[in-house]
């Protein structure tokens, strides 16, 4: 059951790195909601994926 | 100067700074931070970098949560499952009207009851209720108000309510009884909701309905369609009811089992770039709703932070209890507007200390507190629900008119949940442990 519930912990991990690409990915290649506000939207919603991802917080 | 001098204008400032952003940039995800910048900067914090990262983590899991599921539903939908379902739904039972459209009504509240949020719900289903809805003769603002409507509710409706989940977090009260105390105001105000809508609506018969659905692949059978769906009801009820024998698993992971299982009945084995297409795109569509998340935690942190939270919290709560109740109906909805979750933290907890001080039962209260708040989905400046509702069903009416729509279930909902802040005691008996 440890065993397990660290790899369910890990996963996580691994789902904030994948969501901080996809968000990524949408800052560049996106087709709705065009404009610097959302650009700039983007670039903070995508701060705790990535710190998360990382592992430092 | 006085601490409560200091505190009134910075609140004014963030007011100022809300408005003018809201309008200047049309994006109230942008003006909730921008709001919390202005409102550190007249406080005297300066930029508190790290109040405003820590205040993107304070609804990660949401965002978490939120993310999944909508890429769950669509993988769902992609596979043609959902239409397999509606079809199914307009088959056997488009002989009763009120039948087919209280099944609706059920199937709009199951993905909002299972992951907590009302948006879900209508990008998930909305379209496709939405199209038998119109030829079952619905009008449009109507069609909206329905998958409006419905899309609240099914926020309310348990297991996962976020409202009455952050309101026990912050007044260290359990989770735990709200089952039926959430379920029965909501099957009340959906069933009225469909009654006012559909009253004088003609349906068209069961062929033309069935042939304005989308097409459906003749490899989808109904036991394919029912895997994901039996997938994710297993492991829900699992992580409930036998929390100690599997690890927890948390519904983000759930959710992508359950796509997982989609993506493996797929009939026609689409290719992993069609999957990645589909995911791109819901990542895209549910980002509104991801930036709410972690726009409101910034602002709920920099609002603790100036004071201006218990300023805001204590100038409601301080009314007197009739003062509350006769405000309520106005107050939460413009709070939930304006800081969407982020208004159950702010007014609702306190609120749950000001009615267990008068001896009422906390957990109806919470409940109701949280229909309350749930009706501030449709009003600016994020009118999240609202703006997607009549995306998502193509409505091209004005807002004005879909808000009208709605005003009498919306009422309805509104006068369900003050009596029961009005009279917790009646409907205690509701609360089951």
């Amino acid at each position: 059951m440890i065993l397990l519930q660290e790899i369910i912990h890990q996963l996580y991990f691994l789902m904030s790195a994948v969501v901080a690409v996809l968000l990524v990915g949408r800052l560049f290649r996106r087709k709705t909601r065009p404009g610097l506000a959302y650009d700039i939207v983007y670039a903070y919603a995508l701060i705790p994926f990535v710190l998360r991802a990382l592992h430092i917080k | 100067m006085s601490t409560y001098v200091t505190t009134s204008y910075t609140l004014a400032a963030m007011v100022a700074a809300f408005t003018l952003s809201s309008w200047r940039f049309k994006s109230p995800e942008l003006a909730m931070v921008v709001t919390a910048l202005v409102g550190a900067l007249v406080a005297g914090l300066g930029f508190p970098a790290h109040l405003f990262v820590e205040g993107t983590f304070t609804f990660l899991d949401l965002a978490f949560i939120f993310i999944t599921a909508c890429v769950f539903m669509n993988a769902y939908s992609e596979v043609g499952a959902m239409n397999a379902l509606v079809r199914a739904m307009v088959t056997r039972l488009s002989r009763w009207k009120w039948l087919l459209l209280m099944v609706l009504a059920a199937l709009m509240l199951i993905p909002g009851a299972l992951t907590g949020a009302g948006v879900v719900s209508v990008l998930v289903v909305g379209g496709l209720v939405a199209a038998v809805l119109r030829l079952m003769g619905l009008a449009e603002q109507r069609v909206a108000a329905f998958v409006f409507m419905l899309g609240i509710l099914s926020a309310v409706a348990p297991p996962i309510n976020v409202w009455a989940m952050l309101m026990a977090a912050g007044a260290n009260m359990p989770y735990v009884g709200f089952d039926w105390v959430l379920l029965v105001p909501v099957l009340a105000v959906a069933a009225a909701t469909v009654v006012y809508l559909g009253w004088g609506a003609v349906p068209q018969s069961k062929e033309a309905i069935l042939a304005g659905l989308p097409p459906l692949s003749p490899k989808m059978t109904w036991w394919r369609a029912a895997v994901p769906l039996g997938i994710l009801l297993a492991l829900a009820l699992a992580s409930k009811y036998a929390a100690f024998a599997i690890p927890t698993l948390g519904f983000p992971l759930i959710f992508i089992v359950c796509t997982i299982a989609t993506v493996a009945i797929d009939p026609e084995r689409r290719p992993f770039g069609r999957w990645l297409a589909v995911t791109n795109d819901t990542v895209e569509q549910v980002f509104p709703l991801v930036a709410t998340m972690v726009s409101v935690g910034v602002l709920v942190n920099i609002l603790a932070a100036t004071g201006v939270r218990g300023l805001i919290a204590i100038s409601f709560v301080a009314l007197p209890i009739v003062g509350i109740y006769a405000t309520s109906l106005f107050v939460c909805p413009m709070a939930q507007g304006a800081l969407g979750f982020g208004s159950a933290v702010i007014l609702g907890t306190p609120l749950i200390f000001v009615f267990n001080a008068v001896g009422a039962n906390v957990t109806v209260v919470a409940a109701a507190f949280s229909m309350l708040f749930a009706l501030g989905d449709c009003l600016p400046p994020s009118r999240i629900v609202g703006r997607t509702a009549i995306e998502t069903v193509g409505y091209k009416g004005t807002y004005a008119s879909f808000l009208r729509a709605t005003t009498v279930p919306w009422l309805i909902m509104g006068a369900v949940a003050l009596a029961m802040l009005i009279f917790p005691g009646k409907v205690a008996f509701l609360v089951k442990y």
